[in-house]
């Protein structure tokens, strides 16, 4: 199989917004990383490890899938 | 420009071993002249101070920070931290370990000074540790 760099997206900001506009901080908190890593994560500049993926994914009570999917 | 706790650190950690660098420079401008034992207790203090001043920059900084902003900033290391510590962690051995093969080359057939080549291998510590520094800064911007 071909090396194919893939470009993951996510809706993380839409997210906390459709959760009673919650901040980055409280996100940060409930899952315990640092306000400036929800930041590189919502503009796509940092990729979690699948452990904080599925962390993020349960802070929101969604499937993973829910919230991180490839860019075509 | 905003600044975060890891930014505050890092800038800490640079002006510390910078000014240790520079104190070393100004003690060590005789240095053909010195004998050994003089040359490694001036990269030894030099050491001792790197260590003080990071710490005491660090303080300071994050003090004077709180003061300005009136909130604390709580210093919290997740994986990001763990992974741009590493790519850092990684230019500083590259950098050192070329830099300690090319003195044991000057050394062993160039004719390096003893003296020389000790002021060299722990200035080029403290190149590599600042090198590495400023790749976190670039990375946490």
């Amino acid at each position: 199989m071909a090396k194919k760099k893939i470009h993951i997206e996510n809706s993380v900001r839409r997210l906390r917004f459709n959760n009673d506009e919650m901040t980055q901080q409280e996100l940060a908190d409930l899952v315990g990383i640092s306000r400036q890593t929800v930041v590189a994560i919502e503009k796509y500049k940092y990729t979690p490890s699948l452990e904080l993926a599925f962390k993020i994914a349960l802070a929101f009570n969604k499937e993973i899938q829910e919230v991180f999917c490839i860019s075509q | 420009m905003n600044m975060n706790i890891k930014l505050r650190n890092t800038l800490a950690e640079i002006t510390g071993a910078s000014i240790a660098m520079i104190w070393m420079w100004y003690n060590l401008t005789e240095a053909s002249k010195m004998t050994i034992e003089s040359i490694s207790k001036v990269l030894a203090q030099g050491i001792g101070i790197s260590i003080i001043a990071i710490i005491a920059l660090t303080i300071v900084i994050n003090i004077f920070s709180s003061v300005i902003t009136g909130s604390y900033e709580k210093n919290i290391d997740d994986e990001r931290d763990g992974l741009y510590e590493l790519y850092a962690l990684r230019l500083s051995s590259a950098i050192f370990g070329i830099s300690i093969v090319t003195i044991l080359v000057l050394l062993g057939w160039f004719n390096l000074t003893i003296n020389i080549g000790l002021i060299a291998i722990t200035l080029s510590g403290f190149i590599a540790s600042i090198a590495s520094l400023l790749l976190k800064i670039y990375l946490y911007n």
